[in-house]
């Protein structure tokens, strides 16, 4: 049964074109952040901002304690509330692909893009960088567009040691992607904002996926790390 | 313990809350200012409550630009080659230049004291006026994933803010024209009491809201922002002056005087932690 199309910009099962998706196997991540690694390799990513991350918690208890690792990226959604947001169109859905990207010279650093980006996917670039005059905008991973377009996977993609993350077309029912999103069990994040995200996971634990609890209460270590990261930044 | 997660921030800081209590406060002083044209007991306010509009339109408009991290280009957002539609923050550019040309006109007008002119300025401009607040609200109003501001009262909470601080300004601007601080202490005493009522509508709707909903209350109620939002924004800038104002001694220049020093302690803090407290729990994400 076809899902629901609610938006002019969704690209989900549009005749001839392409919707790019990443399909994320918690089942095989190894949390080498290898992928965080080889994304800042390849768009030169600041230090104390990533397009990808993976965050991690460790639950049982002694001596039987697991990490469970939720590689996070941008979703590409279907329906993008960064791209209604932002004022001057800097953000933008490509249609053939479904690529969520920004022109930075029109950014204006607004960061109202930021601000409705349920899964955190956007950072400002510092005022002052080595390698680029990209500087001073809203900046997010891109799915590797420029890889893709000329057939290569994503760089976290090629990099995966436990092919945790598969990448394809989901218009495509021929594609890996589709394969697995059709036939196993996958959850989004934050699926209760409607944006319908194009990276799907595979054994999410609602701990990870979900606000804790924690909160409520968190470590003053993690305030202390938050402090001097902040520190750092500046 | 033992998790790993990396530091997000929050995208608007507390520059935006200040640019959210100066714009307000500027529309509400064109609205007094344009009232005068209609309702006699405000005439005393038509050139000073302007003046003070236009200035602080001037600073709000400084603030918004500077906060940009390409400020050099704030001029994108009058391109019609780039403006998107879907965007309330391309409205509320759009409305904040339009409402800056009427206030350029009206001063000239004001200026050459063209009664006729001055009439249907003070209606466009009084109109623009309203829509400053309402699309503040509406830019917090549209992040779906915020707790507090996707609630469909903001841009009406704000409207009431604006009218609350900027008849608390106006009370100061109004000196000892009796019949006027009447008529600014009705102002204060009925939009405060709107704020009030919709602040109990807003903290229950996120007290049994989702997860994050339900967090964000408990940081808006606990803490240093408990401190800022509960403490100054509600008790000591919400009910203290309602209560002030509803005494004999509120119906005296003083006391109307206090309870707009009040308010406006009031209306900072609350434009603050309802900016605030919609993006802490995001950070932990």
């Amino acid at each position: 049964m076809s899902e629901l199309r609610l938006s002019s910009i969704e690209t989900r099962g549009v005749p001839g074109k392409k919707r790019y998706a990443m399909v994320i196997d918690l089942r095989r991540c190894i949390g080498c952040d290898g992928c965080m690694t080889a994304c800042k390799a390849e768009y030169d990513v600041p230090l104390g901002v990533w397009r990808t991350w993976v965050p991690y918690r460790v639950v049982g208890t002694y001596p039987n304690v697991r990490k469970q690792f939720l590689p996070r990226l941008c979703n590409h959604c279907d329906d993008p509330p960064c791209v209604r947001s932002c004022p001057v169109g800097a953000t933008y859905k490509v249609e053939d692909g479904g690529f969520v990207l920004q022109h930075y010279d029109r950014c204006i650093g607004c960061k109202a893009c930021m601000a409705s980006c349920p899964y955190n996917a956007r950072f400002l670039l510092p005022k002052d960088r080595s390698y680029t005059e990209i500087t001073g905008v809203v900046d997010k991973c891109t799915f590797c567009h420029h890889r893709v377009i000329q057939g290569m996977s994503p760089a976290c993609v090629q990099t995966c040691i436990g092919r945790a993350r598969i990448f394809g077309d989901l218009n495509d029912p021929n594609s890996e992607v589709a394969r697995l999103v059709a036939t196993l069990p996958t959850q989004v994040l934050r699926p209760e904002e409607g944006t319908k995200p194009n990276v799907f996971y595979i054994g999410a634990d609602r701990n990870l996926t979900e606000h804790g609890r924690a909160v409520y209460n968190p470590p003053e270590v993690l305030e202390r790390d938050r402090q001097a990261f902040d520190n750092h930044k500046a | 313990m033992g998790d790993f997660n990396v530091f997000h921030h929050m995208p608007w800081s507390g520059s935006y809350a200040i640019y959210f209590f100066v714009i307000g406060i500027s529309a509400a002083l064109f609205f007094f200012s344009a009232l005068s044209w209609y309702r006699e007991e405000f005439k005393s306010l038509r050139a000073s409550s302007f003046y003070l509009s236009l200035l602080l339109l001037a600073v709000g408009g400084l603030l918004l630009i500077g906060d940009l991290t390409q400020p050099g280009r704030f001029l994108n957002i009058m391109n019609p080659a780039y403006l998107n539609f879907d965007s309330p923050l391309a409205w509320g550019g759009l409305n904040l230049i339009s409402f800056g040309l009427v206030s350029v006109a009206y001063f000239f007008m004001l200026r050459s004291n063209d009664e006729p002119r001055g009439r249907i300025l003070a209606v466009i401009g009084s109109l623009l006026a309203v829509g400053l607040p309402i699309y503040t609200g509406f830019d917090l109003t549209v992040h779906q994933n915020r707790p507090v501001w996707n609630s469909p009262l903001m841009p009406v909470l704000f409207v009431a803010l604006s009218l609350v601080s900027g008849a608390a300004v106006a009370s100061f601007l109004a000196g000892k024209n009796e019949q006027l601080q009447v008529m600014l202490r009705r102002f204060m005493l009925w939009s405060a009491a709107g704020v009030g009522a919709m602040l109990i509508s807003l903290l229950g709707t996120t007290a049994y809201g989702g997860v994050g909903a339900e967090q964000t209350f408990m940081f808006l109620t606990s803490g240093v922002l408990g401190g800022i939002f509960v403490g100054l924004g509600i008790l000591l800038g919400t009910a203290a002056p309602i209560a002030l104002l509803v005494t004999p001694f509120g119906h005296r220049q003083t006391g109307i005087w206090s309870a707009a020093a009040l308010l406006l302690v009031g209306g900072m803090a609350l434009r603050y932690a309802i900016l605030i407290g919609g993006q802490i729990v995001q950070t932990y994400f």
